[in-house]
């Protein structure tokens, strides 16, 4: 009897440990500190443990990352963090356009610096979608099993998203510049 | 396809993520406008910086060992508190014995003989297909939460018209479709999601085909199906019987 508390352990490790590095990728962007991270990281991996006799899935890091985003946006939610800069609001104004703007060249030598300082501004739901999706490599299809939101929706926050971006650089680079 | 159709999937073009079909259609209109392709081309520059400059952060080996430290005691924890468990390892051998189950369901299902046995391995059938399409990278063929896309995308490739239903008001929206095979027939398959879960469902022409079981379930799938219109239709996921109970008497209300 004893002896099955090891092996749970264990099976749980094995398949949620090895996205331990995604789930904390994804709550040091929502929570923008390393400390809150890991706090939300050690809470979600319990609550995934408690839970994981229901996890009848086969992908293992969408399910462990939805607990995470969970687990991130009540903290978010408790109003310790700061609100973000830019309001979400979504997807009712703004045509896709105003996102087209890129400049393929100026894009070339945009700073890293710069880039990750923009991306924290932007409102979380925005900022999910390009960390998902850019950073962890994640499918439009497995980004909306994740945030638990349709596909189109996906593709319209990541588009918005990604504008977003633009703007915020352009407002930093105008008032880093002398 | 014009510009502002276009523009709203340059991103998803860039992303590598349009449908065949749409990736096609605008690559063709990328190269007969050159306004649309400056900007796609901005948008691949942004998506490439985006993807190269930003950091991922990774767990460090602190977080790692606390983690463990805290599984372990938790796993004490509940031990203690409940001393009778059950034997776990079975949520790997959900997966893994699938394929034992299936050969020896089909083997059984052979020996039961006639109609009924045929109408079993339909069901084994569908059950195989849902477990590749939640393998599979592609899902759909076509992704659209939109019924109206979905439907005239099933035009001309099938020789009859699936009735596609949107049951997002309750719970399981449509995410779109694909073809497939059933009982040696091609048949249309419309993709709901519940939650985290996939619902599939199989439809295709009832005449020459036997119909489809009422209902059947297989290591935590469960399948059910029923005939409508000429159309023989089945249900395929792994959420609870009774959601899929719910989804199932919905989709024939709306359908009737």
């Amino acid at each position: 009897m004893e002896a099955s508390a090891p092996t749970e352990t264990s099976t749980f490790e094995q398949l949620m440990l090895p996205h331990l590095d995604s789930a904390y990728n994804l709550s040091r962007w929502l929570l923008r500190n390393p400390h809150d991270a890991e706090d939300a990281v050690q809470e979600a991996c319990l609550r995934a443990f408690r839970s994981f006799g229901g996890f009848r899935g086969t992908d293992g890091r969408a399910w462990f990352l939805t607990i995470v985003r969970n687990v991130c946006y009540s903290h978010l939610r408790q109003g310790k963090r700061e609100l973000p800069k830019v309001a979400f609001e979504e997807d009712l104004h703004g045509s896709p356009q105003d996102l087209g703007e890129a400049n393929a060249q100026s894009w070339l030598e945009v700073k890293g610096e710069l880039l990750r300082q923009a991306l924290e501004r932007l409102p979380a739901e925005y900022r999910e979608m390009i960390v998902l999706h850019d950073v962890e490599g994640l499918s439009y299809r497995e980004i909306a099993g994740v945030a638990e939101i349709p596909l189109g929706t996906v593709m319209s926050r990541l588009a918005r998203g990604r504008g977003r971006l633009q703007t915020e650089l352009a407002a930093l680079s105008e008032s880093t510049s002398p | 396809m014009n510009c502002d159709e276009s523009h709203l999937l340059l991103e998803a073009y860039a992303d590598g993520e349009l449908d065949l079909v749409r990736h096609i259609e605008l690559e063709t209109h990328l190269k007969a406008c050159p306004a649309c392709l400056r900007l796609s081309e901005g948008i691949a520059a942004r998506r490439t910086r985006i993807r190269e400059a930003l950091p991922r952060f990774d767990a460090s080996q602190a977080l790692r060992e606390s983690i463990r430290a805290s599984l372990q005691a938790e796993a004490q924890k509940t031990a203690e508190q409940r001393p009778i468990r059950f034997p776990v390892a079975w949520q790997r051998w959900n997966l893994a014995g699938l394929a034992v189950s299936v050969t020896v369901a089909l083997l059984a299902g052979y020996s039961w003989g006639g109609h009924r046995a045929r109408s079993a391995s339909v069901a084994k059938e569908a059950f195989a297909e849902h477990m590749r399409s939640l393998q599979a990278n592609h899902l759909m063929d076509v992704i659209s939460t939109d019924r109206h896309t979905v439907k005239p995308w099933f035009a001309g490739k099938l020789d009859f018209s699936p009735p596609v239903v949107d049951l997002a008001d309750i719970g399981f929206p449509l995410a779109g479709g694909r073809l497939d095979q059933i009982d040696g027939h091609t048949a249309a398959a419309l993709v709901f999601r519940r939650r985290l879960h996939t619902i599939n469902v199989f439809v295709w022409p009832a005449r020459d085909a036997v119909p489809p079981p009422s209902s059947a379930s297989e290591s935590g799938f469960s399948a059910q199906g029923w005939t409508n219109g000429g159309l023989n239709f089945l249900a395929v996921s792994e959420i609870p019987a009774a959601d899929l109970e719910q989804f199932v008497g919905e989709y024939k209300k709306r359908t009737q």
